[in-house]
Protein backbone atom coordinates (compact mmCIF):
# COMPACT_ATOMS: atom_id res chain seq x y z
CA UNK A 1 0.00 0.00 0.00
CA UNK A 2 3.10 2.34 -0.51
CA UNK A 3 1.70 3.54 -3.68
CA UNK A 4 -1.63 4.65 -1.68
CA UNK A 5 0.40 6.63 0.85
CA UNK A 6 2.54 8.45 -1.73
CA UNK A 7 -0.72 9.30 -3.50
CA UNK A 8 -2.34 11.01 -0.78
CA UNK A 9 0.85 12.88 0.19
CA UNK A 10 1.08 13.85 -3.40
CA UNK A 11 -2.44 15.55 -3.09
CA UNK A 12 -1.79 16.75 0.15
CA UNK A 13 1.06 18.41 -1.66
CA UNK A 14 -0.88 19.37 -4.53
CA UNK A 15 -4.11 20.87 -2.01
CA UNK A 16 -1.27 23.59 -0.33
CA UNK A 17 0.07 24.38 -4.03
CA UNK A 18 -4.09 25.56 -4.71
CA UNK A 19 -4.39 27.51 -1.76
CA UNK A 20 -4.43 31.04 -3.30
CA UNK A 21 -7.46 29.89 -5.79
CA UNK A 22 -9.05 28.05 -3.02
CA UNK A 23 -9.47 31.33 -0.81
CA UNK A 24 -11.07 33.00 -3.78
CA UNK A 25 -13.51 30.36 -4.66
CA UNK A 26 -13.95 30.00 -0.57
CA UNK A 27 -14.60 33.63 -0.79
CA UNK A 28 -16.98 33.78 -3.78
CA UNK A 29 -18.73 31.08 -1.83
CA UNK A 30 -19.29 33.02 1.49
CA UNK A 31 -20.97 35.40 -1.04
CA UNK A 32 -23.20 33.49 -2.46
CA UNK A 33 -23.85 31.65 0.80
CA UNK A 34 -24.95 35.18 2.25
CA UNK A 35 -27.23 36.12 -0.08
CA UNK A 36 -28.89 32.59 -0.01
CA UNK A 37 -29.97 33.69 3.34
CA UNK A 38 -30.98 37.44 3.20
CA UNK A 39 -33.59 35.42 0.32
CA UNK A 40 -34.23 32.44 2.26
CA UNK A 41 -37.26 32.84 4.29
CA UNK A 42 -39.14 33.71 1.31
CA UNK A 43 -37.58 30.08 -0.40
CA UNK A 44 -38.59 27.91 2.62
CA UNK A 45 -42.16 29.49 2.57
CA UNK A 46 -42.15 28.82 -1.51
CA UNK A 47 -40.48 24.99 -0.93
CA UNK A 48 -43.30 24.28 2.09
CA UNK A 49 -45.79 25.35 -0.74
CA UNK A 50 -44.99 21.57 -2.31
CA UNK A 51 -46.56 19.51 -0.54
CA UNK A 52 -49.50 18.31 -2.09
CA UNK A 53 -52.21 17.20 -1.40
CA UNK A 54 -54.09 14.63 -3.53
CA UNK A 55 -57.08 16.59 -3.19
CA UNK A 56 -55.80 19.93 -4.12
CA UNK A 57 -53.13 19.57 -6.62
CA UNK A 58 -53.97 23.18 -8.23
CA UNK A 59 -51.73 24.92 -6.28
CA UNK A 60 -49.40 26.14 -8.37
CA UNK A 61 -45.58 24.84 -7.20
CA UNK A 62 -42.99 26.54 -9.62
CA UNK A 63 -38.94 27.28 -9.42
CA UNK A 64 -39.51 30.77 -9.80
CA UNK A 65 -37.38 31.96 -13.20
CA UNK A 66 -36.32 35.69 -12.62
CA UNK A 67 -33.73 35.02 -16.16
CA UNK A 68 -35.69 33.24 -17.81
CA UNK A 69 -34.39 35.16 -21.16
CA UNK A 70 -30.89 34.27 -20.47
CA UNK A 71 -31.57 30.91 -19.19
CA UNK A 72 -33.35 30.12 -22.41
CA UNK A 73 -30.58 31.56 -24.34
CA UNK A 74 -28.41 29.79 -22.52
CA UNK A 75 -30.74 26.30 -22.66
CA UNK A 76 -30.99 26.88 -26.74
CA UNK A 77 -26.74 26.99 -26.30
CA UNK A 78 -26.95 24.11 -24.34
CA UNK A 79 -29.35 22.21 -26.84
CA UNK A 80 -27.00 23.28 -29.93
CA UNK A 81 -24.36 21.48 -27.58
CA UNK A 82 -25.48 18.59 -27.41
CA UNK A 83 -26.73 17.72 -30.78
CA UNK A 84 -23.70 19.59 -32.76
CA UNK A 85 -20.76 18.63 -30.15
CA UNK A 86 -21.35 16.06 -26.74
CA UNK A 87 -24.02 13.76 -29.29
CA UNK A 88 -21.37 12.86 -32.20
CA UNK A 89 -18.54 12.41 -29.73
CA UNK A 90 -20.41 10.28 -27.00
CA UNK A 91 -21.81 8.35 -30.41
CA UNK A 92 -18.53 7.78 -31.24
CA UNK A 93 -17.60 7.03 -28.27
CA UNK A 94 -19.76 4.19 -27.07
CA UNK A 95 -19.04 2.52 -30.91
CA UNK A 96 -15.69 2.16 -29.63
CA UNK A 97 -16.40 1.39 -25.91
CA UNK A 98 -18.76 -1.72 -25.00
CA UNK A 99 -21.32 -0.75 -23.16
CA UNK A 100 -20.06 -2.63 -19.28
CA UNK A 101 -16.44 -0.76 -19.81
CA UNK A 102 -19.14 2.79 -19.63
CA UNK A 103 -21.05 1.72 -16.47
CA UNK A 104 -17.03 0.53 -15.43
CA UNK A 105 -16.05 4.85 -16.29
CA UNK A 106 -19.03 5.80 -14.41
CA UNK A 107 -18.72 3.58 -11.42
CA UNK A 108 -15.13 4.56 -11.46
CA UNK A 109 -16.08 8.42 -11.10
CA UNK A 110 -18.90 7.72 -8.65
CA UNK A 111 -17.07 5.83 -6.49
CA UNK A 112 -14.28 8.44 -6.33
CA UNK A 113 -16.96 11.00 -5.47
CA UNK A 114 -17.43 9.35 -2.33
CA UNK A 115 -15.96 12.44 0.16
CA UNK A 116 -19.09 14.34 -1.50
CA UNK A 117 -22.38 11.55 -0.50
CA UNK A 118 -20.51 10.57 2.89
CA UNK A 119 -20.19 13.99 4.17
CA UNK A 120 -23.48 15.25 3.04
CA UNK A 121 -25.06 11.61 4.17
CA UNK A 122 -23.68 12.95 8.02
CA UNK A 123 -24.61 16.67 7.21
CA UNK A 124 -28.16 15.36 6.77
CA UNK A 125 -27.65 13.47 9.90
CA UNK A 126 -28.12 9.92 7.84
CA UNK A 127 -25.87 7.44 9.95
CA UNK A 128 -27.05 4.66 8.07
CA UNK A 129 -26.04 6.24 5.17
CA UNK A 130 -22.74 7.43 5.70
CA UNK A 131 -21.84 4.06 6.98
CA UNK A 132 -23.53 2.70 3.57
CA UNK A 133 -21.66 4.78 1.81
CA UNK A 134 -18.57 3.98 3.89
CA UNK A 135 -18.84 0.44 3.28
CA UNK A 136 -19.43 0.89 -0.69
CA UNK A 137 -16.64 2.93 -0.90
CA UNK A 138 -14.26 0.16 0.81
CA UNK A 139 -16.22 -2.62 -1.27
CA UNK A 140 -15.60 -1.05 -4.61
CA UNK A 141 -12.33 0.07 -3.99
CA UNK A 142 -10.52 -2.90 -2.56
CA UNK A 143 -13.07 -5.71 -4.69
CA UNK A 144 -13.92 -3.86 -7.42
CA UNK A 145 -10.59 -2.90 -9.13
CA UNK A 146 -10.31 0.36 -7.63
CA UNK A 147 -14.05 1.23 -8.29
CA UNK A 148 -14.66 -0.16 -12.05
CA UNK A 149 -17.02 -2.54 -10.45
CA UNK A 150 -19.72 -1.84 -8.13
CA UNK A 151 -19.77 -4.82 -6.28
CA UNK A 152 -21.46 -3.22 -3.57
CA UNK A 153 -24.37 -2.71 -5.42
CA UNK A 154 -24.47 -6.24 -6.73
CA UNK A 155 -24.32 -7.35 -3.37
CA UNK A 156 -27.62 -5.00 -2.46
CA UNK A 157 -25.90 -1.63 -0.63
CA UNK A 158 -28.14 1.06 -1.09
CA UNK A 159 -26.17 4.01 -3.09
CA UNK A 160 -27.05 7.76 -0.72
CA UNK A 161 -26.44 10.11 -3.98
CA UNK A 162 -26.78 13.18 -1.22
CA UNK A 163 -24.99 16.37 -2.30
CA UNK A 164 -24.81 20.28 -0.57
CA UNK A 165 -27.68 21.05 -2.45
CA UNK A 166 -30.00 18.78 -0.68
CA UNK A 167 -28.28 19.10 2.34
CA UNK A 168 -29.51 22.76 2.17
CA UNK A 169 -32.90 21.55 0.80
CA UNK A 170 -32.88 18.99 3.85
CA UNK A 171 -31.92 21.86 6.35
CA UNK A 172 -35.02 23.99 4.91
CA UNK A 173 -33.25 26.66 2.32
CA UNK A 174 -35.63 26.56 -1.01
CA UNK A 175 -34.12 26.56 -4.39
CA UNK A 176 -33.89 30.25 -4.31
CA UNK A 177 -34.35 30.24 -8.63
CA UNK A 178 -33.72 28.74 -11.44
CA UNK A 179 -30.57 29.09 -13.77
CA UNK A 180 -29.48 27.33 -16.73
CA UNK A 181 -25.75 27.44 -16.99
CA UNK A 182 -24.16 26.92 -20.24
CA UNK A 183 -22.49 23.73 -20.56
CA UNK A 184 -23.66 22.69 -16.78
CA UNK A 185 -27.30 22.44 -17.62
CA UNK A 186 -30.51 22.87 -15.31
CA UNK A 187 -29.84 24.32 -11.55
CA UNK A 188 -30.52 26.50 -8.66
CA UNK A 189 -29.00 29.04 -6.92
CA UNK A 190 -29.21 26.55 -3.92
CA UNK A 191 -27.73 23.76 -5.71
CA UNK A 192 -25.02 25.99 -7.74
CA UNK A 193 -23.67 26.93 -3.99
CA UNK A 194 -23.61 23.18 -3.50
CA UNK A 195 -21.82 21.77 -6.54
CA UNK A 196 -19.12 24.49 -5.40
CA UNK A 197 -18.94 23.40 -2.07
CA UNK A 198 -18.78 19.58 -2.89
CA UNK A 199 -15.84 20.33 -5.36
CA UNK A 200 -13.74 21.34 -2.25
CA UNK A 201 -14.94 17.67 -1.23
CA UNK A 202 -13.96 15.87 -5.26
CA UNK A 203 -10.62 14.11 -5.59
CA UNK A 204 -10.63 15.02 -9.21
CA UNK A 205 -10.28 18.79 -8.38
CA UNK A 206 -6.95 17.78 -6.34
CA UNK A 207 -5.18 15.10 -8.60
CA UNK A 208 -3.57 17.07 -11.03
CA UNK A 209 -1.61 20.76 -11.02
CA UNK A 210 -2.65 22.12 -14.63
CA UNK A 211 -6.38 23.35 -15.13
CA UNK A 212 -6.39 22.16 -18.58
CA UNK A 213 -6.19 18.20 -17.50
CA UNK A 214 -8.42 18.46 -14.68
CA UNK A 215 -11.09 20.15 -17.24
CA UNK A 216 -9.76 17.04 -19.42
CA UNK A 217 -10.68 14.66 -17.15
CA UNK A 218 -14.32 16.01 -16.84
CA UNK A 219 -14.85 16.69 -20.26
CA UNK A 220 -14.15 12.58 -20.63
CA UNK A 221 -16.63 12.54 -17.68
CA UNK A 222 -19.27 14.36 -19.50
CA UNK A 223 -18.69 12.25 -22.35
CA UNK A 224 -19.17 8.65 -20.95
CA UNK A 225 -21.90 10.16 -18.90
CA UNK A 226 -23.73 11.10 -21.97
CA UNK A 227 -22.70 7.99 -23.87
CA UNK A 228 -25.06 6.44 -21.27
CA UNK A 229 -28.21 8.81 -21.75
CA UNK A 230 -28.12 9.08 -25.25
CA UNK A 231 -31.55 9.38 -26.30
CA UNK A 232 -32.83 10.86 -22.83
CA UNK A 233 -32.70 14.38 -23.36
CA UNK A 234 -34.55 13.69 -27.00
CA UNK A 235 -37.78 12.00 -25.71
CA UNK A 236 -38.18 14.75 -22.76
CA UNK A 237 -37.80 17.00 -26.20
CA UNK A 238 -40.15 14.76 -28.07
CA UNK A 239 -42.63 15.05 -24.74
CA UNK A 240 -42.80 18.28 -24.85
CA UNK A 241 -44.53 21.65 -25.44
CA UNK A 242 -41.82 23.89 -24.63
CA UNK A 243 -38.91 21.86 -23.44
CA UNK A 244 -37.11 24.79 -21.93
CA UNK A 245 -40.38 24.96 -19.22
CA UNK A 246 -40.06 20.63 -19.19
CA UNK A 247 -36.64 20.52 -18.33
CA UNK A 248 -36.81 23.10 -15.68
CA UNK A 249 -40.02 22.01 -14.21
CA UNK A 250 -38.24 17.96 -14.56
CA UNK A 251 -35.32 19.77 -12.68
CA UNK A 252 -37.28 21.13 -9.92
CA UNK A 253 -38.96 17.88 -9.35
CA UNK A 254 -36.54 15.68 -8.97
CA UNK A 255 -34.60 17.58 -6.51
CA UNK A 256 -37.48 18.24 -4.50
CA UNK A 257 -38.06 14.16 -4.55
CA UNK A 258 -34.19 13.88 -3.92
CA UNK A 259 -34.22 16.20 -0.53
CA UNK A 260 -37.58 14.60 0.51
CA UNK A 261 -36.13 10.88 0.57
CA UNK B 1 2.23 14.01 -15.14
CA UNK B 2 4.28 11.09 -15.81
CA UNK B 3 5.18 10.28 -12.11
CA UNK B 4 1.56 10.61 -11.48
CA UNK B 5 0.68 8.08 -14.09
CA UNK B 6 3.07 5.70 -12.40
CA UNK B 7 1.52 6.73 -8.99
CA UNK B 8 -1.96 5.55 -10.21
CA UNK B 9 -0.99 2.68 -11.76
CA UNK B 10 0.57 0.89 -8.50
CA UNK B 11 -2.00 2.35 -6.43
CA UNK B 12 -4.57 0.20 -8.75
CA UNK B 13 -2.17 -2.25 -8.65
CA UNK B 14 -1.99 -2.40 -5.07
CA UNK B 15 -5.68 -1.66 -4.76
CA UNK B 16 -6.18 -5.34 -6.72
CA UNK B 17 -3.52 -7.34 -4.46
CA UNK B 18 -5.11 -6.45 -1.95
CA UNK B 19 -8.67 -7.47 -2.67
CA UNK B 20 -7.80 -11.04 -2.34
CA UNK B 21 -6.85 -9.79 1.19
CA UNK B 22 -10.34 -8.29 1.62
CA UNK B 23 -12.78 -10.74 0.23
CA UNK B 24 -13.05 -12.67 3.22
CA UNK B 25 -13.83 -9.61 5.03
CA UNK B 26 -16.49 -8.31 2.11
CA UNK B 27 -18.08 -11.72 2.23
CA UNK B 28 -18.77 -11.18 6.18
CA UNK B 29 -20.22 -7.27 5.38
CA UNK B 30 -22.46 -8.83 2.65
CA UNK B 31 -24.81 -9.97 5.48
CA UNK B 32 -25.54 -6.64 6.54
CA UNK B 33 -27.16 -6.04 3.06
CA UNK B 34 -30.57 -7.88 4.02
CA UNK B 35 -31.14 -6.07 6.98
CA UNK B 36 -30.45 -2.87 5.34
CA UNK B 37 -32.60 -3.24 2.42
CA UNK B 38 -35.49 -4.10 4.97
CA UNK B 39 -37.88 -7.03 5.60
CA UNK B 40 -39.16 -8.78 2.59
CA UNK B 41 -42.40 -7.56 1.10
CA UNK B 42 -45.33 -7.81 1.91
CA UNK B 43 -47.98 -9.80 -0.40
CA UNK B 44 -50.92 -7.64 -2.00
CA UNK B 45 -53.71 -9.28 -3.94
CA UNK B 46 -56.52 -7.50 -6.15
CA UNK B 47 -55.04 -4.12 -5.61
CA UNK B 48 -53.14 -1.34 -7.27
CA UNK B 49 -50.29 -3.13 -7.86
CA UNK B 50 -51.56 -6.07 -9.43
CA UNK B 51 -53.22 -3.83 -11.50
CA UNK B 52 -50.14 -2.16 -12.62
CA UNK B 53 -48.26 -5.80 -12.85
CA UNK B 54 -50.76 -7.36 -14.76
CA UNK B 55 -50.39 -3.88 -17.38
CA UNK B 56 -46.70 -3.77 -17.11
CA UNK B 57 -46.47 -7.84 -17.92
CA UNK B 58 -49.20 -7.29 -21.25
CA UNK B 59 -46.88 -4.87 -22.45
CA UNK B 60 -44.01 -6.67 -21.99
CA UNK B 61 -45.47 -9.35 -23.32
CA UNK B 62 -46.29 -7.46 -26.85
CA UNK B 63 -42.81 -5.50 -27.36
CA UNK B 64 -41.16 -8.51 -26.78
CA UNK B 65 -43.48 -11.05 -28.89
CA UNK B 66 -41.93 -11.61 -32.01
CA UNK B 67 -45.16 -11.40 -34.03
CA UNK B 68 -45.16 -8.02 -33.90
CA UNK B 69 -41.61 -7.85 -35.23
CA UNK B 70 -40.89 -5.47 -38.85
CA UNK B 71 -42.67 -2.19 -40.00
CA UNK B 72 -45.55 -3.18 -41.33
CA UNK B 73 -46.76 -4.74 -38.10
CA UNK B 74 -45.90 -1.73 -36.21
CA UNK B 75 -49.60 -0.56 -36.72
CA UNK B 76 -50.94 -3.61 -35.14
CA UNK B 77 -48.38 -3.31 -32.32
CA UNK B 78 -49.71 0.45 -31.35
CA UNK B 79 -53.24 -0.70 -31.28
CA UNK B 80 -52.28 -3.62 -28.89
CA UNK B 81 -50.12 -1.30 -26.71
CA UNK B 82 -53.07 1.84 -27.03
CA UNK B 83 -55.88 -1.39 -25.88
CA UNK B 84 -53.64 -2.18 -22.70
CA UNK B 85 -52.90 1.46 -21.49
CA UNK B 86 -56.49 2.27 -22.38
CA UNK B 87 -57.70 -1.03 -19.32
CA UNK B 88 -55.36 1.09 -17.17
CA UNK B 89 -55.03 4.98 -17.86
CA UNK B 90 -57.41 7.12 -16.45
CA UNK B 91 -57.00 9.87 -19.77
CA UNK B 92 -59.98 12.30 -18.17
CA UNK B 93 -58.96 12.37 -14.87
CA UNK B 94 -55.48 13.03 -16.55
CA UNK B 95 -56.32 15.46 -18.31
CA UNK B 96 -57.90 16.94 -15.80
CA UNK B 97 -55.26 17.53 -13.10
CA UNK B 98 -52.78 18.65 -15.85
CA UNK B 99 -54.68 22.00 -17.07
CA UNK B 100 -55.70 22.44 -13.92
CA UNK B 101 -58.00 25.50 -12.75
CA UNK B 102 -58.23 25.90 -16.78
CA UNK B 103 -60.13 22.46 -17.05
CA UNK B 104 -63.44 23.74 -15.72
CA UNK B 105 -63.63 26.55 -18.06
CA UNK B 106 -63.61 24.22 -20.78
CA UNK B 107 -67.44 23.45 -22.76
CA UNK B 108 -67.74 19.45 -23.08
CA UNK B 109 -66.99 19.53 -26.33
CA UNK B 110 -63.07 21.15 -25.85
CA UNK B 111 -62.62 18.56 -22.83
CA UNK B 112 -63.29 15.84 -25.08
CA UNK B 113 -61.00 16.92 -27.87
CA UNK B 114 -58.03 17.77 -25.10
CA UNK B 115 -58.59 14.34 -24.04
CA UNK B 116 -58.25 12.92 -26.92
CA UNK B 117 -55.10 15.26 -28.16
CA UNK B 118 -53.39 14.79 -24.67
CA UNK B 119 -53.76 10.87 -24.58
CA UNK B 120 -51.80 10.90 -27.79
CA UNK B 121 -49.04 12.37 -26.84
CA UNK B 122 -48.38 10.30 -23.69
CA UNK B 123 -49.05 7.33 -25.51
CA UNK B 124 -46.83 8.17 -27.79
CA UNK B 125 -44.07 8.72 -25.26
CA UNK B 126 -45.12 5.51 -23.17
CA UNK B 127 -44.73 3.60 -26.55
CA UNK B 128 -41.73 4.81 -27.43
CA UNK B 129 -40.19 4.07 -23.63
CA UNK B 130 -42.23 0.67 -24.13
CA UNK B 131 -40.65 -0.36 -27.89
CA UNK B 132 -37.00 0.55 -25.96
CA UNK B 133 -37.48 -2.56 -23.47
CA UNK B 134 -34.40 -5.18 -23.48
CA UNK B 135 -35.31 -7.02 -20.62
CA UNK B 136 -34.77 -4.51 -17.84
CA UNK B 137 -36.71 -6.00 -14.29
CA UNK B 138 -39.19 -4.31 -13.26
CA UNK B 139 -39.79 -4.72 -9.08
CA UNK B 140 -42.90 -3.27 -7.54
CA UNK B 141 -41.13 -2.60 -3.87
CA UNK B 142 -44.04 -0.38 -2.28
CA UNK B 143 -47.93 0.22 -1.97
CA UNK B 144 -49.77 3.42 -0.35
CA UNK B 145 -53.28 3.04 0.04
CA UNK B 146 -55.47 6.33 1.25
CA UNK B 147 -58.98 5.55 0.83
CA UNK B 148 -59.69 5.94 -2.90
CA UNK B 149 -56.46 7.38 -3.68
CA UNK B 150 -52.93 5.20 -4.31
CA UNK B 151 -49.29 5.19 -5.33
CA UNK B 152 -47.78 2.06 -6.55
CA UNK B 153 -44.12 2.21 -5.83
CA UNK B 154 -42.18 0.22 -8.70
CA UNK B 155 -38.07 0.24 -9.61
CA UNK B 156 -36.39 -0.64 -13.12
CA UNK B 157 -33.39 -2.14 -13.31
CA UNK B 158 -31.40 -1.21 -16.18
CA UNK B 159 -28.12 -2.60 -17.66
CA UNK B 160 -26.52 0.41 -16.92
CA UNK B 161 -26.64 -0.73 -13.60
CA UNK B 162 -28.94 1.87 -11.85
CA UNK B 163 -32.31 1.98 -10.49
CA UNK B 164 -35.25 4.45 -11.96
CA UNK B 165 -37.75 4.88 -9.60
CA UNK B 166 -41.40 4.70 -11.78
CA UNK B 167 -44.22 5.64 -8.88
CA UNK B 168 -47.92 5.28 -10.64
CA UNK B 169 -50.42 7.22 -9.22
CA UNK B 170 -53.99 5.79 -9.16
CA UNK B 171 -57.55 6.36 -7.78
CA UNK B 172 -60.50 4.39 -7.41
CA UNK B 173 -63.68 4.54 -9.69
CA UNK B 174 -66.48 1.97 -9.75
CA UNK B 175 -64.24 -0.77 -7.55
CA UNK B 176 -61.33 -0.36 -10.14
CA UNK B 177 -58.23 1.13 -9.70
CA UNK B 178 -57.13 3.84 -12.54
CA UNK B 179 -53.93 5.88 -13.35
CA UNK B 180 -53.86 9.29 -13.65
CA UNK B 181 -50.15 10.35 -13.02
CA UNK B 182 -46.86 8.50 -13.56
CA UNK B 183 -44.05 9.82 -11.58
CA UNK B 184 -40.25 8.62 -13.07
CA UNK B 185 -37.84 9.41 -10.76
CA UNK B 186 -39.76 12.19 -8.58
CA UNK B 187 -41.15 13.75 -11.81
CA UNK B 188 -44.58 13.55 -11.98
CA UNK B 189 -45.98 13.61 -15.67
CA UNK B 190 -49.28 16.10 -14.37
CA UNK B 191 -47.31 18.18 -12.98
CA UNK B 192 -45.10 18.81 -16.06
CA UNK B 193 -47.18 19.35 -17.93
CA UNK B 194 -49.61 21.42 -15.97
CA UNK B 195 -46.69 23.34 -15.65
CA UNK B 196 -45.95 23.81 -19.50
CA UNK B 197 -49.86 24.32 -20.20
CA UNK B 198 -49.70 27.42 -17.57
CA UNK B 199 -46.74 28.49 -18.89
CA UNK B 200 -48.27 28.23 -22.21
CA UNK B 201 -51.54 29.77 -21.30
CA UNK B 202 -49.93 32.85 -19.67
CA UNK B 203 -48.26 33.74 -22.86
CA UNK B 204 -50.77 32.43 -25.29
CA UNK B 205 -54.48 31.32 -25.28
CA UNK B 206 -56.27 28.29 -25.12
CA UNK B 207 -56.91 27.59 -29.04
CA UNK B 208 -53.08 28.87 -29.05
CA UNK B 209 -52.70 25.75 -26.41
CA UNK B 210 -54.64 23.31 -28.61
CA UNK B 211 -52.80 24.11 -32.00
CA UNK B 212 -49.78 23.66 -30.02
CA UNK B 213 -50.50 20.49 -28.76
CA UNK B 214 -52.04 19.46 -32.22
CA UNK B 215 -48.73 20.24 -34.11
CA UNK B 216 -46.67 17.81 -31.44
CA UNK B 217 -49.49 15.23 -32.08
CA UNK B 218 -49.35 15.04 -35.49
CA UNK B 219 -45.65 15.49 -35.64
CA UNK B 220 -45.01 12.51 -33.59
CA UNK B 221 -47.07 10.57 -35.49
CA UNK B 222 -45.96 10.93 -38.96
CA UNK B 223 -42.72 10.11 -37.65
CA UNK B 224 -43.90 6.40 -37.06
Amino acid sequence: MRGASRLRMDMRRNHMKKVPSAFLIQLLYFFLFMGLFFSSPLLVLAQEKGEEDQAQEEIMDVISDPFEPLNRFFFEFNDKLYFYVLKPIATGYKAVLPEPARVGVSDFFNNLAFPIRFSNCLLQGKGEGAAMEFARFIVNTFMGLGGFIDVASQEGFKKYDEDLGQTFGVWGVGPGFYICWPFLGPSSLRDTIGSVGDGFLDPVNYAFDEVIETLSVRAYYVINRTSLMLGDYESLKEAALDPYVSLKDAYYQNRKAKIKE
Amino acid sequence: MKGKTIILVAFLAAMVLSAAFFAPVVQGAAFLAPVVQGAALPAWAGGPTDRMKDTTDKIIAIVSDPAFKGPEKAEEKKKSIRAVVDEVIDWEEMSRRSLGIHWQKRTDEEKREFVRLFSLLIEKTYRDKAEDYAGEKVNYVGEKIDGDYAEVESRILTSKNTEIPVNYKMTKKQGKWWVYDIVIEGVSFVNNYRTQFNSILSSSSYPGLVKQLKAKTEKAEAKQ
